[in-house]
C-alpha cells in the first residue's frame, strides 16, 4: 500500500500508540514498522508513514504536514 | 568562469595588437575591467571585422559574401580572463555598460582535454589516492581514523572483501550500526555492492576508524526494481545517528557521516515553493534534520551527483541545477569528483545547488582501480567514491581534533580553505574550493595546535 510522509506535532514525551490516539488513526493506516521518528523532539516535531487516505485524512489539520518521500539512488557507478 | 572579452579600443592600439610580432599585453588594452581577473600570459589577439562584400549588402549578416578588414578603425582585439562563478550573470549584462570599449563577453570552454567518463578505465589506483592523499603523513601526525565513527550511509558493508583487499582488519561497530524495518541481515556481512565501495574508499585515509553501517538504499519500496531506499528512511537512520552522537562525551564527540546517494528526479517530489517539496525547500524534515545533526557536532558529506555537462547519468532528470536537497545543504560539504591526474571527472555534477548555491565545496579523488567490489577491472567512480574519500579525511582529522576542539562549522571551512583551487579566481562551480589537501590540513592543524599551546 501508498504510504505518504507526514510531519505531525505532538508532546516531546509521544510514542506511537499515544500519536495514533492523538491522530485518530488505526493500526492499519500506519507504517508501525517505521514508527514515530524524532525530527525534533525537543518542538514536538515527529515524523511518521501513513497510508494516502490517511494523509489526505490529516492535511487539513494544523497539526499534521506532508512531504515529498522521493526515492533515492546510489551516486555510482555512472550509468 | 574562462571568458574572452572582445574589445574596440582606440585605432592605434588596434593597429599595435594588428601589428605582426607586436609586444603588447592584455594589460594595454583591458586593465581594469571590473571582476575580470586578466590572464597575463594571453597576448591580446585582433578580431577582424566582417564587412558586405557587395554594395548594399546587410551590415548584419553573416550569410552573404563577407569581406574580413583589420583596418584599425574597424577591427577588435580580444582578450581572456576569468570571472567568478557567481559573478558572471551580472558581470556579463554590466560590463559593456562601464566600459564603452568593451563590445562582448564570451564563454571560453575548454577543448584541449578528454574528460573521465562513466565506463572508462580507471585513472590510477588506491594506491595513488593514498599517496595523494598524503596518509603517512596523517599516520605520522596520529590521524588514522582510531576512534572514530564513521557512518556509511548506503547498502549495507561486506567488512570481509573490504578487508581482503585492503589486507588489513576493518572495524565495525557493529553497536552503532542500524538498519531500516524490512531489512534483514547483519552489520558488516552485506552482499559486496556500492556500500562496500564507499566503506572501501572511507578506509584509504582512515584505516582505523569504526565503520557504522546504516543500510538506508536496501530498503526497497514497493514495485521498486532497482536499488533504492526512500527518503523517509533516511531520516529514520538520522534520528538514530543522533542518538550515536549524544550518547557520545561532549568534550570527545565524533562522527562522520558519509552519503554517496541522493535523488535524480524530481518526478516524485513536490514541486518548488509547494511547502512539502524536498529539493528546494530547507524546512523538508530530512533537511532539518541534516542541519540539527551538523549543529550538533557531526560532518556530514554528501557526492555532488553524476549529472555534469559532459558525461550526465542517464538517470539525471532536473533540467537544470542537479546539486538538489541535502546534496546541496549549507551545512553539509558537497563533494565533487576530480581523477587521480586532478582533472575533473566529466559526470560529476556543478553547482550553483538548490539549498545554498556555492555547491559543490570541494573535490576529492574518484574513478580509480580499488575495492572491486563491481569487478576486479571496474573502478570505483561516481562521486560516489569522492564522497567517502574525503569522509575518510575528515575522520582522520578528527582522531585528534573532536568537535569540542574543531566545530563542524570550522572543519568546513579548513577544508575549503585549504583545498587546491583548479581556478584563478578562487571558488568555482565544477570544483568547488579545489581539489582536498592533505598536506594543507596537516599544516593548518599544526598552526591551530601550536596556537592554543
Amino acid at each position: 500500500m501508498a504510504r505518504v510522509l507526514i510531519t505531525v506535532r505532538l508532546s516531546p514525551e509521544a510514542d506511537l500508540h499515544s500519536a495514533m490516539r492523538e491522530l485518530g488513526l488505526e493500526e492499519d493506516e500506519v507504517d508501525t514498522g517505521y514508527g514515530l521518528v524524532p525530527i525534533d523532539p525537543q518542538q514536538g516535531l515527529y515524523a511518521m508513514r501513513v497510508t494516502e487516505s490517511a494523509g489526505m485524512r490529516m492535511s487539513g489539520s494544523p497539526a499534521a504536514d506532508a512531504h515529498s518521500d522521493p526515492p533515492i539512488e546510489p551516486f555510482g557507478p555512472p550509468r | 568562469m574562462r571568458v574572452l572579452v572582445q574589445l574596440r579600443p582606440s585605432p592605434d592600439l588596434v593597429a599595435a595588437v594588428a601589428t605582426p610580432g607586436a609586444s603588447l599585453t592584455a594589460a594595454d588594452v583591458a586593465e581594469g575591467l571590473p571582476g575580470v581577473v586578466l590572464d597575463r600570459t594571453f597576448a591580446p589577439v585582433a578580431v577582424p571585422r566582417p564587412l558586405p562584400a557587395h554594395p548594399g549588402g546587410d551590415p548584419l549578416s553573416l550569410n552573404q559574401p563577407l569581406l574580413f578588414s583589420l583596418a584599425p578603425g574597424e577591427a577588435s582585439v580580444v582578450v581572456r580572463g576569468e570571472i567568478a562563478d557567481d559573478e558572471i550573470s551580472s558581470r556579463v549584462s554590466l560590463l559593456p555598460a562601464t566600459r564603452r570599449d568593451v563590445i562582448a563577453v564570451y564563454a571560453d570552454p575548454a577543448i584541449e582535454t578528454t574528460l573521465t567518463c562513466g565506463g572508462d578505465r580507471p585513472v590510477g589506483d588506491w594506491h595513488d589516492v593514498a599517496r595523494l592523499l598524503r596518509v603517512d603523513d596523517l599516520a605520522a601526525e596520529g590521524l588514522d581514523g582510531s576512534g572514530v565513527a564513521l557512518a556509511v550511509v548506503d547498502t549495507g558493508i561486506n567488512a570481509a572483501h573490504v578487508a581482503s583487499v585492503t589486507g588489513r582488519d576493518v572495524i565495525v561497530d557493529r553497536e552503532r550500526s542500524w538498519s531500516p524495518s524490512g531489512v534483514s541481515g547483519d552489520p558488516g556481512d552485506f552482499a559486496v555492492d556500492h556500500g562496500t565501495m564507499c566503506a572501501f574508499d572511507t578506509l584509504i585515509a582512515a584505516p582505523r576508524a569504526s565503520l557504522v553501517d546504516i543500510p538506508v538504499l536496501l530498503s526497497r519500496r514497493q514495485g521498486a526494481t532497482t536499488l533504492d531506499g526512500l527518503l523517509s528512511d533516511a531520516i529514520a537512520a538520522y534520528a538514530h545517528l543522533r542518538g550515536v552522537l549524544e550518547a557520545q562525551p561532549a568534550s570527545s564527540r565524533s562522527l562522520v557521516i558519509s552519503n554517496s546517494w541522493g535523488s535524480f528526479s524530481p518526478r516524485w517530489d513536490f514541486p518548488p515553493g509547494n511547502p512539502g517539496n524536498y529539493s528546494d525547500n530547507p524546512a523538508h524534515p530530512f533537511n532539518l534534520m541534516v542541519g540539527s545533526l551538523a549543529e550538533a557536532g557531526a560532518d556530514i558529506l554528501f557526492a555532488a551527483g553524476n549529472c555534469g555537462h559532459e558525461c550526465s547519468d542517464g538517470r539525471c532528470a532536473y533540467p537544470d541545477r542537479p546539486i538538489a536537497g541535502a546534496n546541496s545543504h549549507p551545512r553539509a560539504l558537497s563533494v565533487a569528483g576530480v581523477d587521480t591526474q586532478g582533472e575533473r571527472v566529466g559526470y560529476s555534477s556543478q553547482g550553483p545547488g538548490r539549498l545554498s548555491v556555492r555547491k559543490p565545496d570541494i573535490s576529492a579523488f574518484t574513478h580509480f582501480a580499488g575495492s572491486g567490489a563491481f569487478g576486479a577491472d571496474e573502478p570505483d567512480s561516481g562521486t560516489s567514491a569522492a564522497c567517502p574519500v574525503a569522509a575518510g579525511l575528515v575522520a582522520a582529522v578528527r582522531t585528534r581534533w573532536p568537535s569540542s576542539t574543531l566545530s563542524a562549522s570550522q572543519l568546513r571551512t579548513l577544508l575549503r580553505r585549504t583545498a587546491d583551487d583548479r581556478s584563478h579566481v578562487g571558488y568555482d562551480y565544477d570544483y568547488g574550493y579545489g581539489v582536498v589537501d592533505a598536506a594543507g590540513i596537516i599544516a593548518a592543524l599544526r598552526r591551530r595546535a601550536a596556537k592554543a599551546a
